[in-house]
């Protein structure tokens, strides 16, 4: 299939709709309220079922799923409450609805949302521009230390 | 299975694909499998394909190397980056698949590419959120674009070789019929056809919508008409005089080939 899907009419009788190349694409997100730990929280796209999410999942991650539950979740403007926002050619603007699956895995498995950015102490190259930048910021933030003579006690007094 | 330490370079660029390919005697379809160095999504099909023509081959006297793809087992890990990759800047990534590429490949390897940019641009997508949610910058937000033009693409080719054969079987030069009708303001245009489950003159709103015009509107395509001629000899006679102004500045220049 392609980008603009048209599905065919379903009767009864009709064999099973079968999708090749879904052009649908899901995104893990971290959980906003605290969820159990079985259960992996996704936004798809606002065509998407149940059971589409479920055979998504087992077929190409080849992940067990349980239940899935849906919602859809309306984009909230940043202020919330106005709708009155407009961009520069005077258009009304509203974010995109967006839909929200849990999917509850199966066979007892769990599932915690990794840390994707931790901190890395990161070394510049020798002799490069960021090396040097580095090193005049550390010259700078020294340079504005109180004297360590004083034991911590500020310099507003005299003596 | 190769190390997975190396970069998902492999898997999207073309230049870093030393692919090596197995190929039996027995048929060009059913036997070429190709298979990435380093990082790669090995799905069932290769090593069913591959059981079924080494089976039949043990009576050929042909070199049989007996080879095991191991089926990816990572499950959610998929939706996130090599945790090598993790808190980088920047990470490597390779030039997007051009369609000139894409048509030198047949129709399984196109169908399995498809899942594995499909796979990709849920790890970006993931990966772009969570740097949303944490105030982070996403490193190389460039692959998003490389993924959606590759996607693209290879839709692009598979749409061509549907329609080709199509055309080749049927002689039909559209997928979705359809037909030139008028609309209410007397506008030729070319309708698609939709399904549906009852015939038209018992469908009541595709009765609403009124594929002829009315006879009101006749003095309207008339005044349409003649604003589209008027705009018409205005901007041909604003070309035919900028043109003679230039041909008086520049008397040696060439007239504008059309």
């Amino acid at each position: 299939m392609a980008s603009r899907l048209i599905y065919p009419l379903y009767q009864m009788g009709n064999p099973q709709l079968r999708i090749f190349r879904p052009p649908f694409f899901l995104t893990l997100v971290r959980p906003g309220k605290e969820q159990p730990p079985d259960v992996v929280q996704f936004r798809i796209p606002m065509v998407m079922t149940k059971f589409d999410v479920r055979n998504y999942v087992e077929k190409i991650y080849n992940v067990p799923v349980g239940a899935v539950r849906t919602r859809i979740q309306y984009a909230q403007p940043l202020v919330i409450g106005t709708n009155k926002k407009r961009n520069h050619l005077n258009q009304k603007v509203k974010r995109p609805d967006y839909k929200v699956a849990y999917v509850q895995l199966a066979q007892q498995q769990t599932f915690e949302f990794p840390d994707i950015f931790p901190k890395k102490d990161v070394k510049s190259a020798e002799g490069s521009v960021e090396e040097m930048q580095e090193k005049f910021m550390e010259d700078e933030e020294q340079r504005q230390k109180p004297d360590p003579r004083r034991g911590g006690v500020t310099e507003w007094f005299g003596l | 299975m190769a190390a997975t330490s190396a970069g998902r370079v492999l898997t999207l660029c073309r230049q870093f694909q030393n692919a090596f390919r197995i190929s039996t005697t027995l048929s060009a379809q059913q036997s070429t499998v190709t298979l990435t160095k380093g990082r790669s999504y090995p799905h069932r099909l290769p090593s069913t394909l591959l059981s079924s023509s080494w089976s039949c081959n043990l009576d050929l006297a042909v070199q049989c190397r007996p080879l095991h793809t191991t089926i990816s087992r990572r499950g959610l890990e998929e939706f996130f980056d090599i945790p090598e990759n993790w808190g980088e800047a920047t990470v490597k990534s390779g030039a997007p698949w051009t369609a000139k590429q894409l048509r030198t490949k047949s129709n399984e390897d196109l169908h399995k590419l498809w899942y594995v940019l499909l796979k990709e641009k849920n790890m970006l997508l993931t990966i772009e959120q969570e740097s949303k949610r944490q105030g982070q910058q996403m490193p190389s937000p460039e692959r998003l674009k490389k993924i959606d033009r590759s996607i693209r693409r290879l839709d692009t080719v598979v749409k061509e070789r549907e329609n080709a054969l199509r055309l080749l079987q049927t002689g039909q030069e559209r997928a979705r019929p359809g037909d030139w009708r008028k609309d209410v303001f007397g506008r030729i245009y070319w309708y698609r056809f939709r399904e549906h489950a009852l015939p038209w003159y018992m469908n009541r709103r595709y009765k609403r919508k009124r594929f002829y015009t009315p006879a009101f509107v006749a003095p309207h395509l008339r005044l349409r008409l003649e604003k589209y001629l008027r705009a018409k000899t205005r901007k041909q006679k604003k070309e035919s005089e900028n043109q003679a102004v230039l041909k008086e500045k520049f008397p040696q220049m060439q007239a504008k080939s059309q």
